[in-house]
């Protein structure tokens, strides 16, 4: 077998060359598989995925010294073209670019953000139309208590035939004026519409629960399901919170009071998904600070553990979590002096 | 056709501060652009607040010919988003049924954006849609046919002068073409203002192997962007 120096496997989807550095083919192998959309485009994700077609490992076996050309036969100018096939290649690339798409809803990160997005915008706009029920139904039945009732009104209202039967189920006086037929039904469709808004909050977050243990479980045991989805979300995606440093963990969330840091502000402080985690917001503000530092080391090391495979991590590290951060608590009983 | 028109190159006019290209799917917008008929050619609004590209051949002090490839070259598109300036690009590379034999490669790294530009691939001959990484000169080599006539990066990543750099030496045929849309917002440094993310870019160019051309400000039609034309050495 001849040994010549610095030759080069170049490679295209349809044929395998080796060709000396006078450019003269040594060797060559054809494709003789099937010629189909969708064999082509299996092909075509191969070289893409920088996988080894067949024919370049068995050139490359009897020519062990050739090099293969990562960029397969891009800088072969005399490599052939192929007119006949223009039509196959072109429906071959549809097919794969097809196949990706689709692939890209096995991706576990984007199914979480989507669960994470749909509840942001549900809960804000069940915020807005519960507190216009609540008004709506006061307006109407003074005597209502609009705090420890809040719950049971818009219910109420969407499950009676008149605000007369409204009122009694909350118990008050029905109301002096009573609302004019399609009026009331306005507000037993809008009241509805709350009820039925809270139930679909509840499936979301059940669904997050789920999808959240499964993908970034130690995180969760941490943090939470719902807290640690928000994370992955806001970072967009377990890898990229799993390489941020905990630093910038600690005040995702907070983006218009990052920004505003980054001008010369003072750091953010309220605005983060880490301090809502009662472990932090629901401690003395002299040691908020350090505990939020020590909570997002932590979970910065969790989403590392759930992704880079490592051994999630159950009760017992959590509870020594807990005990770290008590510790603390216990070390800076007493604000500092100023 | 007014008597003001004046073709470009094959397939695209420019009328007054309007720029067209001969529709190669007739009856077809793509993105909600106006179209009109020139006798047996249709004609597709290319608006150039909406595409760089467009937006260069309008501010560029140069020869606007000079900024785009030839009907039946080979064109790299980098960062194709859905699609709306390769499909002006396709227009007058490829034309109806590809009679100009040409070939677009738009690669975009979104499975929600790749979904729109399959749509629009499935009736253009000639245009190929890659779903994978612009920066990876690996991840197109399979999909075009040889080196590139004409590159086109938009991508909104930092380092982009350095891609471009990487990505046009790669794939640049000797005497083609390569356009850099810079987007300051997307450059990684937080100091500084735009203009020094321009001048830096700029440097990166100047000092690579490829031939700086102009620096086209888009200002007006496109805030915060400039377009860097190159040519290939040799």
């Amino acid at each position: 077998m001849p040994v010549g120096r610095a030759m080069k496997i170049h490679f295209d989807w349809r044929l395998s060359r080796v060709v000396d550095d006078q450019d003269n083919i040594v060797d060559e192998i054809v494709w003789d598989g099937p010629m189909s959309p969708s064999g082509l485009a299996k092909r075509l994700l191969k070289i893409q995925q920088g996988r080894k077609l067949p024919e370049v490992i068995t050139l490359a076996e009897r020519f062990p010294d050739a090099e293969i050309d990562p960029l397969g036969s891009l800088s072969d100018p005399n490599w052939p073209k192929a007119e006949e096939s223009d039509e196959l290649f072109r429906r071959a690339t549809l097919t794969l670019a097809k196949m990706g798409v689709a692939e890209s809803s096995g991706d576990m990160d984007r199914r979480l953000d989507m669960l994470v997005s749909a509840t942001l915008e549900a809960r804000s706009s069940w915020t807005t139309s519960e507190s216009r029920c609540i008004e709506w139904v006061g307006f109407f039945i003074t005597e209502a208590d609009l705090d420890s009732q809040r719950g049971e009104i818009p219910s109420a209202i969407s499950s009676s035939q008149s605000i007369v039967e409204a009122s009694e189920k909350l118990g008050v006086n029905p109301p002096k004026h009573l609302p004019s037929d399609s009026e009331w039904s306005s507000m037993v469709s809008h009241a509805l519409a709350v009820t039925s808004s809270s139930d679909i909050l509840e499936q979301l977050e059940v669904s997050i629960r789920e999808m959240a243990t499964l993908h970034v479980p130690s995180l969760s045991a941490l943090l939470g399901p719902i807290s640690a989805a928000k994370l992955v979300s806001l970072a967009r995606g377990r890898e990229r919170l799993a390489r941020m440093p905990s630093g910038s963990l600690q005040v995702l969330g907070a983006h218009a009071a990052m920004a505003a840091h980054r001008r010369g502000a003072p750091p953010p402080k309220h605005g983060s998904v880490l301090f809502s985690m009662p472990q932090v917001n629901r401690s003395p503000r002299w040691v908020r600070g350090k505990i939020a530092r020590y909570l997002a080391g932590k979970a910065s090391i969790a989403v590392r553990v759930d992704h880079f495979d490592g051994e999630t991590w159950g009760k017992s590290q959590i509870d020594e979590i807990n005990g770290e951060i008590e510790a603390i608590k216990a070390k800076f009983p007493k604000p500092p002096k100023r | 056709m007014a008597n003001k028109a004046k073709s470009i190159v094959w397939g695209v006019r420019r009328e007054g501060r309007t720029l067209w290209t001969r529709n190669a799917v007739k009856g077809i917008s793509v993105r909600g652009e106006r179209r009109k008929r020139d006798g047996r050619i249709e004609w597709r609004r290319w608006d150039p607040t909406k595409s760089k590209v467009a937006a260069a051949l309008l501010r560029t002090s140069a020869e606007p010919s000079s900024l785009l490839p030839d009907p039946g070259s080979t064109c790299l598109y980098l960062g194709a988003s859905s699609g709306g300036t390769v499909s002006h690009i396709h227009d007058f590379v490829c034309g109806a049924d590809n009679h100009h034999c040409g070939q677009v490669v738009a690669v975009e790294i979104s499975p929600r954006m790749v979904r729109d530009l399959v749509t629009l691939s499935d009736r253009r001959v000639g245009l190929v849609p890659v779903l994978g990484d612009a920066r990876k000169p690996a991840q197109v080599a399979a999909f075009i046919r040889g080196k590139a006539n004409w590159i086109h990066q938009d991508l909104s990543i930092a380092d982009q002068a350095e891609t471009f750099v990487k990505m046009a030496t790669t794939f640049l045929s000797p005497g083609g073409i390569g356009l850099l849309s810079l987007k300051a917002a997307s450059e990684r440094s937080s100091e500084g203002d735009d203009n020094s993310r321009f001048q830096k870019a700029e440097q990166i160019l100047r000092n690579s192997e490829l031939v700086l051309l102009e620096r086209i400000d888009l200002t007006g039609l496109e805030e915060q962007h400039v377009v860097f034309s190159c040519a290939s050495s040799l």
